[in-house]
């Protein structure tokens, strides 16, 4: 597999750096070529987005020495704005603005999410164009590639940890996934939604359980796994460029580790799901299931993928 | 002999002092007026299963039914049913805020059913509190719900 992806673009994450501050890093999609973008032992860089094009880069920064929390990183620090290979960095806003940005599909404008409801804002003259509110959304929006909806984590389904969408012309909602779910993304043609969800569980773990990756139809019909182990929770999927593989981390913690390094990142098939790594208890829930063919990428937090090349060129 | 029964009957005195005396619990913060946009006392009607749980890693609101028992401020009648998420119920009140939930406060320890509690709550929900939900009523209720401010025990 390694050799399959390695020419498919670029990967950013978050991780820390030989230095200790968190930094964010650029790799080939078979985890070589590794190389910092942002470079700043002063601060906490993390969170990266690229645009849909693979041009330019979001990501968040706040100063060295303060904690990334698992359920706010989308709103700690400031929000900036390079080009890809992490170059012309500014800052978009101050401490806590522009919380929970996510690209539109043209990557002129970003999506935000804060109390008072979601924000549309065009970057070039850093002007508000829309307000809507947010019903029950509160974390981790994802602007769908055709800009018409979103994705994010709702209370507003039953559970506090639900999965649901927003259409952007009606604001209609409606539930993807309503068990504890988290970090959702869109596949590549928009039709579905990869995310993490707690599979119901006896106690095990802690009482914790474990998270696992599955998909769903936007309208939440035809919800199915992805991949799942027993001793790691797997967040953060994300969908290559040309649909065909997931990106993923795992991790021992409910959290995904931030407060510490992260968590190993993981690359597969979609075609292959559903997988498990092979467990007795796994086997007995997902007899269907294929034995999981994984690519094992450095440890991270939050992998972002863009089939440009833009990532790679000089500074 | 004569200083014997000084002795004991000092001893007395002491004893039945001590007796009287009772311990004072320390005062609670005065309960600020203008706190939020509703001041009530009412009585928490239940605390359904799973609706408080121990939670380090993540934080989440859970959102419990209360009975009003009078409102000082607000238009809410005595005997009305309202809604108010708590967060972190897990935790001691004193001990529940923090940089995401702001001033979260007052003198309840633990959530028990029938207890009166005095509350100062805010509105709507989605103003004041972005994150994990635990309804236990979803579906039952529509309208308010309100957002616990602070809660000292009545």
């Amino acid at each position: 597999m390694a050799t399959e992806v390695r020419p498919l673009g670029w990967i950013a994450f978050s991780a820390r750096s030989p230095k200790g501050d968190w930094e964010v890093y650029a790799m080939r999609p078979d985890g070589s070529d590794v190389r910092n973008l942002t470079n700043s032992p002063d601060t906490e860089d993390f969170y990266p987005l690229f645009s849909r094009d693979g041009l330019q880069l979001l990501y968040r920064s706040m100063p060295r020495g303060q904690t990334l929390n698992g359920s706010d990183y989308g709103r700690q620090g400031r929000l900036m704005l390079a080009r890809a290979n992490g170059s012309e960095a500014k800052a978009m806003g101050g401490e806590g603005e522009l919380p929970w940005a996510s690209w539109s599909p043209d990557g002129r404008q970003i999506l935000t999410l804060q109390p008072k409801g979601f924000a549309i804002v065009d970057l070039a003259s850093k002007q508000v164009v829309r307000t809507f509110p947010r019903g029950g959304f509160y974390q981790q929006p994802t602007w769908s590639p055709d800009g018409k909806a979103l994705v994010g984590v709702s209370n507003g389904f039953n559970t506090g940890w639900s999965i649901a969408r927003l259409e952007l012309a009606t604001l209609q909602a409606n539930a993807v996934s309503v068990a504890d779910c988290c970090t959702p993304d869109w596949s590549a043609n928009g039709q579905r939604v990869v995310f993490s969800r707690r599979r119901p569980h006896a106690g095990e773990n802690g009482g914790y359980g474990w998270t696992e990756l599955w998909q769903a139809g936007a309208d939440g019909q035809g919800a199915s796994l992805v991949y799942a182990e027993v001793g790691r929770h797997l967040y953060g999927g994300h969908v290559s460029p040309d649909g065909r593989y997931v990106l993923f981390s795992g991790n021992l913690w409910e959290d995904g580790d931030p407060a510490n390094r992260g968590a190993p990142m993981g690359l597969a098939r979609l075609t292959d799901a559903p997988m498990i790594a092979e467990h007795p208890q796994l086997r007995q829930v997902y007899p269907q299931a294929k034995a999981a063919q994984v690519l094992v990428l450095p440890t991270g937090h939050e992998p972002c993928w863009t089939s440009s090349q833009a990532p790679g060129l000089p500074r | 002999m004569k200083r014997l029964g000084f002795i004991l009957l000092a001893v007395l005195a002491l004893a039945g002092l001590a007796w009287l005396w009772k311990p004072v619990p320390p005062k609670a913060a005065p309960f600020p007026a203008d706190l939020g946009s509703v001041e009530v006392v009412a009585k928490l009607v239940e605390v359904p299963a799973g609706a408080v749980f121990h939670r380090e890693l993540y934080h989440y609101a859970t959102i419990l039914r209360y009975e009003v028992v009078s409102c000082a401020r607000g238009n809410l009648k005595p005997g009305e049913v309202i809604y108010v998420a708590h967060y972190d119920p897990w935790k001691p009140r004193a001990e529940a805020g923090d940089t995401r939930a702001g001033q979260i406060g007052g003198t309840v320890r633990s959530f028990v059913a029938g207890d009166r509690h005095h509350l100062a709550l805010a509105a709507p929900l989605d103003d004041h509190y972005m994150g994990g939900l635990v309804d236990k009523y979803f579906g039952q209720h529509a309208g308010v719900t309100y957002w616990a401010l602070r809660t000292d025990a009545e």
